[in-house]
């Protein structure tokens, strides 16, 4: 179709271009005829005015030849009549016409001249018979002037009689004040030419004297390379005949007309040249004019071409450019729908795994509640189907919670809460989930901690945890029953001061992944299948919440795995380091400036060195227990003592044994053993001897001095788990839904608690505001009621003229788990905030918080 | 960019329609008033000075360049004055028409000119006749060689300026020379010499000679020892008073052209017809002739000898002095009586200026009449230069002896190719001797 356009375009401007040659041709032709018909009018005009020029010239001369042998007659007529002619000549005074004047009396052969010399009339030659008025004229000669002249004879007559003969010279110089001056405007050349001898016998001035070619007719042919054999005959004919004669010739490369005027029947010539254009001038002027308005109207429309080309180019132009951003958008458009359709087809293909995850554990909810049903009399059934369906819906929620988690993630809703943490209390909270996991599926769970600068950090404590937690629990779940997970923290080196720069790994030898998995394993609404993982149930958004939440920290994830030999998880994390973390003053306060630590492992004593390093208490290190033994017994001033019970090549009771006897009995030894070593409890009981579990941090370090100071002092540490119910309080509860409210009223009451439920915080607000004093212990108010919702109903009891009103603690239950929902809570004045669905465990411990354990 | 050039586009269009309103209200205002003068009004004559000059019957689209260096100071004096310089020019058809120097006489004793282009000849005649007007005041008169002032005062006027010191030399194809083995002659005899192998080897004319310049042989051989001998003034003084014969001087030159003439070494008869250069100029230049005679600027033009073929070298003539260079002068005079004296002396004295000469030396490449004036020469005219350069020359002309020597030796030599005797020639000049000293 392009093509056929492009086709079409050409061949219209191919024919445009024709169009336009031919009208070109057509008029340049006009104008070349009319141009030539207009310098060939000129040119007959001109030669017409030419030779009515030169009919004039020569009738001039005519004239004045006439003249003077008139005037000749009248001297020889006078002379007559005097009675001493020859004393007439002599006294007779030369003018500018008749330059000489002589007589030869009849019967002498010489005369006599007014120059005063002897005149001998055979000098000259008047054998040609040429005449004028009767008169003969003698060939032209050089006079005695040295300038060309004629003599013209006349007899003298008395009575009758011839008494003499009369000779008189004129010079050729007097014709030349008759002549035109700047003929032609001074472009064309003038000779006057003696027929009979050819001779250029005048050159008039400002004529070309500059010029050869002006001696005769012969250097005149020659100068101006007249060689044309014909012209040269017409010319000789004329010559002898006495015609006129008008020819073409090139004189110095330009047209010239040529022509040779007879004057006095021939005797004498007007020879020269006019060139051409000197003739054509007016026509020159008018083809110049032609010429240039030819050329204005063509250079118009040749503009009007170029404007109307540009303006078509420029429409061109416009048009592709519209149609690129069409093609764009159109492309836009399309790649949008595909987008969409590829969106659509996730949601679909999410919404099928969805589906088929919620049903899988709703299924096991609803089948077991059946079986529940059918065997509610049979206790040990009862409890393995209420197990089940804990499970299942436990696995319901944190589908949920992921769901919600990602979709918060994707809108960049999630705000990270930044606050100051330990490494330690992450490491613990991870250890103390992941491990009874790995366990369960009997896997090892090795933690490592190595090169790590500062224990206490900035960040999001929670959110680290979940990338743990789901790095961790993904590795359980793709690891096979007896296989290991390797969780790593490593110090990794420091871009700036002020950031501590740690490094994740997760680490396990479980199924591994496909390299094409590899590519999509952040992507969202993903899961490795194949016949084994299939098995192990997922969202398939842990991974992609990972990732997210580690690149909202400003940090990085990579992934490598192999099939059937296992997968590594690396995460690294700039934290920033809070200042002044360090807790001199409590080691001081102690008493403890130096300690030594007897660890196999190099990389161990040196995070424990690096750790401990701003706690201003000197560290010595010993890698093995006889090295160790010797510092304690010669100068080492040690206040307490850190050892490894892994210690390699000995047993660890041994070794701890050995290092208590190398110590005084009052210095306190602490074992660093992972949490499942066999053995430390024994010989913790020996006495000033704690157990720290790996691995080593400053924190609890520091709590398990403290400790073994106040088991020292006697002091037992009550334990902060009292009483699990709660017994004997009652709780106002504002919950709309009537499950719910059932649920919630059930579950108080197997706590021994009594609840009293309202539908919604307006009748919350009105049963309070018409309680008694310490009627309720504590408000539970959901947030999402009708009529008055939990936050404007607490702001309303908060706001009552009770000084109750202010005390009583209220409890958000609500679905809406978030953390902003928390703040929300908060601020509305609330006390506390728990997430639907109830863990009843995680409620008990709120309320116990919040009415201080009155129970 | 393309902003740019559309802005371009109507600009150039704007300045096209402008020039066409421009051109077409000019054409719309030239109609004629009805009550006006329609006679478009004379220019003003200008003055004119009528100059006498040579023409040089070559082909017209040829660059000569003795004319242009001519045309140039004419040009120089026609801009600073104002003036219109015309040209009067004659030649002769053949022999037996009057000389260029006859007419000059004629038209200088009729006062038909006002500036003369004149032979030294010419020169001398016309100032003892009075018709040429002292030059003495001319301003450039100081800057003048000695040489020239001598040579064209006369009666204790100077007559005549000249704008170059013409020296007249052999050119000679070096080519045939080495052809023959020969070196090129110093003396008569060496010069005989060459022209007999010549001969002998078949070139028929060893020397192509015209009716004017055979004379340069005599002066060179006569005067030799009276230029170059250290005794110049009193020689001349003694010839002056009739003590010494021109014909003794003479006579040895007249002799050695005779003996050219015998030998066939010279067409005579061609010679005595032929005009300068026309005559012998196209064997020479076509290497069919060896030697010719030749002024100096004739080696710088290329109607001339510019422009050989083969390797030129222009010596002097034979002498017992060895190679003698022949001096002579062609000047600028003004009729007593011009028309328009006073405007071709304002002429002159542009023409003649160092400025003028300059640039009238470096168009031909000649010896300047200025002392102050100084070009570079052809490579050709090397070893005439250098001999002029030592003050070995003879001049052909001096007004400082009583009798004319260009013209009139020219003459005699005429009647020598005619068929004449030495011994008449001698008698001749011993006439013309005597005719000088009775006046």
């Amino acid at each position: 179709m392009k093509k056929k356009l492009n086709g079409n375009r050409k061949s219209k401007g191919s024919s445009l271009l024709l169009s336009i040659i031919i009208v070109f041709f057509v008029l340049g032709t006009i104008v070349l005829s009319v141009s030539h018909k207009i310098s060939r009018e000129m040119s007959s005009s001109a030669i017409q005015n030419l030779s009515e020029s030169l009919d004039l010239i020569k009738c001039t001369i005519e004239a004045i030849l006439n003249n003077e042998a008139e005037f000749q007659k009248l001297i020889a007529h006078e002379i007559a009549l005097v009675e001493d002619p020859e004393e007439y000549i002599r006294s007779y005074e030369k003018n500018q016409s008749m330059v000489k004047m002589s007589l030869v009396l009849s019967g002498e052969t010489k005369g006599v001249s007014n120059t005063g010399e002897t005149f001998l009339a055979e000098e000259l030659d008047f054998s040609l018979g040429d005449t004028v008025k009767g008169l003969e004229v003698s060939r032209a000669y050089m006079n005695y002037m040295g300038t060309w002249a004629y003599t013209m004879k006349c007899p003298v007559e008395k009575d009758g009689q011839e008494i003499g003969m009369l000779y008189v010279e004129y010079t050729y110089d007097f014709l030349d004040r008759s002549l035109p001056t700047g003929f032609y405007n001074k472009k064309a050349m003038l000779y006057i030419m003696d027929a009979r001898s050819e001779r250029f016998v005048l050159k008039p001035k400002g004529m070309g004297e500059r010029s050869a070619g002006h001696l005769n007719l012969e250097d005149f042919y020659r100068a101006n390379s007249i060689e044309d054999e014909n012209i040269r005959e017409n010319v000789n004919d004329c010559l002898k005949t006495g015609k006129n004669i008008l020819f073409y010739h090139d004189i110095r490369e330009k047209k010239s007309l040529n022509y040779m005027w007879a004057v006095n029947d021939g005797t004498i010539y007007l020879v020269g040249y006019v060139p051409i254009e000197a003739i054509q001038q007016e026509g020159k002027a008018v083809n110049q004019s032609i010429f240039i308005v030819v050329s204005a109207m063509l250079i118009a429309f040749l503009l009007c071409c170029l404007f109307y080309y540009l303006n078509q180019r420029q429409q061109n132009r416009l048009r592709k450019e519209r149609e690129a951003e069409r093609e764009i958008h159109n492309k836009q458009l399309a790649e949008a729908l595909q987008a969409a359709q590829i969106a659509s087809n996730s949601k679909t293909m999410f919404l099928s795994n969805m589906s088929h995850d919620i049903r899988t554990p709703m299924n096991a909810v609803l089948g077991f509640t059946t079986l529940l049903a059918m065997d509610a009399e049979n206790p040990v059934k009862v409890r393995e189907y209420t197990k089940k369906i804990m499970s299942s819906g436990q696995h319901l929620l944190s589908l949920i919670n992921d769901i919600l988690d990602v979709s918060k993630i994707e809108s960049g809703k999630v705000v990270l809460n930044i606050e100051k943490f330990t490494l330690n209390s992450l490491v613990s909270s991870v250890d103390a989930i992941i491990r009874p996991m790995a366990k369960s599926k009997n896997q090892t769970f090795h933690v490592e901690v190595t090169g790590i600068q500062h224990e206490y950090l900035l960040g999001d404590e929670t959110r680290i945890n979940q990338i743990l937690i789901n790095l961790l629990s993904n590795a359980i779940k793709y690891t096979q029953e007896g296989g290991n997970i390797w969780f790593r923290i490593l110090g990794l080196k420091q871009h700036s001061l002020q950031f501590e720069h740690i490094g994740i790994e997760v680490e396990d030898d479980g199924y591994g992944m496909m390299p094409e998995y590899l590519e999509t394993i952040f992507d969202a609404f993903t899961r490795a299948e194949n016949s084994t993982t299939n098995k192990v149930q997922g969202t398939g958004l842990g991974m992609a919440i990972t990732k997210n939440i580690v690149e909202l920290m400003g940090g990085t994830i990579e992934v490598s795995s192999e099939v059937d030999k296992g997968s590594l998880f690396r995460v690294e994390l700039e934290l920033r380091i809070p200042e002044g973390q360090a807790d001199k003053q409590f080691w001081e306060k102690n008493g403890i400036r130096r300690i030594l630590a007897v660890d196999a492992d190099e990389e161990g004593s040196k995070t424990i060195q690096a750790l401990m390093k701003e706690t201003g208490v000197f560290v010595d290190t010993a890698s093995r227990v006889e090295e160790a033994v010797d510092l304690l017994r010669h100068g080492g001033d040690y206040h307490l003592a850190l050892l490894d019970w892994d210690i390699p090549d000995m047993d660890g009771r041994q070794a701890a044994s050995e290092l208590r006897m190398a110590m005084p009995d009052s210095m306190p030894l602490f074992l660093l053993a992972d949490c499942d070593a066999q053995g430390p409890e024994e010989m913790a009981e020996t006495g000033r001897t704690g157990i720290l579990t790996k691995p080593f941090f400053v924190s609890a370090f520091k709590e398990k001095i403290l400790e073994m100071q106040m088991e020292q002092r006697g002091e037992h540490i009550i334990k902060a788990i009292g009483s699990e119910d709660l017994e004997g309080l009652r709780f106002l509860a504002a919950e709309d839904n009537d499950i719910n409210a059932e649920i919630l009223a059930e579950i108080l009451k197997m706590e021994g608690a009594d609840c009293e439920i309202v539908e919604n915080g307006r009748l919350a607000v009105e049963r309070f505001e018409t309680s008694e004093k310490g009627e309720f212990d504590a408000i539970l108010m959901d947030v999402q009621m009708p009529v008055m919702n939990g936050h404007d109903a607490t702001r309303a009891i908060r706001a009552l003229k009770r000084q109750d009103a202010r005390e009583i603690p209220i409890i958000a239950m609500t679905a809406n788990a978030f953390a902003e929902d928390e703040k929300a809570a908060l601020d509305a004045g609330m006390d506390a905030h728990v997430a639907k669905p109830i863990d009843i465990e995680y409620l008990k411990q709120v309320i116990k918080q919040c009415t201080g354990g009155k129970q | 960019m393309k902003i740019e050039i559309k802005k371009y586009c109507i600009k150039t269009v704007a300045v096209c329609l402008a020039g066409l309103s421009v051109f077409s209200l000019t054409a719309c205002g030239a109609n004629g008033d009805p009550g006006k003068d329609l006679i478009i009004s004379e220019e003003v004559e200008e003055r004119c000075v009528n100059l006498y000059s040579p023409m040089e019957k070559t082909d017209p689209d040829a660059e000569n360049v003795a004319r242009s260096a001519t045309d140039k100071t004419v040009i120089l004096a026609e801009e600073q004055l104002g003036i219109k310089v015309a040209y009067i020019t004659y030649t002769a058809e053949d022999y037996k028409d009057k000389t260029y120097d006859d007419v000059a006489l004629d038209r200088a004793r009729n006062d038909m000119d006002d500036l003369y282009l004149l032979n030294p000849d010419v020169i001398r005649t016309l100032g003892e006749e009075g018709k040429l007007m002292d030059l003495s005041g001319l301003a450039n008169v100081e800057n003048l060689r000695e040489v020239v002032k001598t040579a064209n005062t006369v009666d204790g006027k100077l007559v005549a300026v000249p704008q170059e010191v013409v020296a007249y030399g052999l050119f000679t194809n070096k080519e045939l020379f080495d052809q023959y083995d020969l070196e090129l002659p110093e003396t008569p005899e060496e010069f005989l010499e060459c022209c007999r192998v010549f001969k002998e080897n078949g070139i028929e004319t060893p020397i192509g000679a015209n009716r004017w310049w055979l004379e340069t042989f005599v002066f060179a051989q006569a005067y030799a020892e009276l230029y170059n001998g250290g005794n110049t003034e009193a020689e001349i003084e003694a010839l002056n008073s009739g003590e010494a014969k021109y014909s003794d001087y003479m006579r040895p030159g007249f002799a050695f052209l005779k003996e050219i003439i015998d030998k066939g070494y010279v067409d005579a008869g061609k010679a005595r017809v032929s005009e300068a250069i026309e005559g012998e100029g196209a064997d020479f230049l076509d290497g069919k002739t060896p030697i010719v005679m030749a002024y100096w600027g004739a080696a710088n033009t290329e109607t001339a000898y510019g422009a050989t073929e083969f390797e030129m070298q222009v010596i002097g003539f034979p002498s017992s002095r060895g190679q003698m260079p022949v001096i002579s002068m062609t000047g600028f005079g003004i009729g007593v009586n011009a028309e328009h004296g006073e405007d071709a002396l304002r002429a002159l004295e542009i023409m003649t200026s160092d400025e003028a000469l300059q640039i009238y030396a470096e168009t031909n490449r000649v010896i300047s009449p200025s002392q102050n004036v100084e070009v570079d020469c052809v490579p050709a005219l090397k070893p005439l230069k250098d001999r002029i350069e030592e003050g070995v020359y003879v001049l052909g002309s001096n007004a400082g002896m009583k009798m004319e020597q260009w013209g009139n030796t020219c003459l005699i030599v005429r009647k020598l190719l005619d068929g004449a005797t030495v011994d008449e020639c001698m008698e001749e000049i011993d006439r013309l001797q005597e005719e000088s000293l009775s006046k």
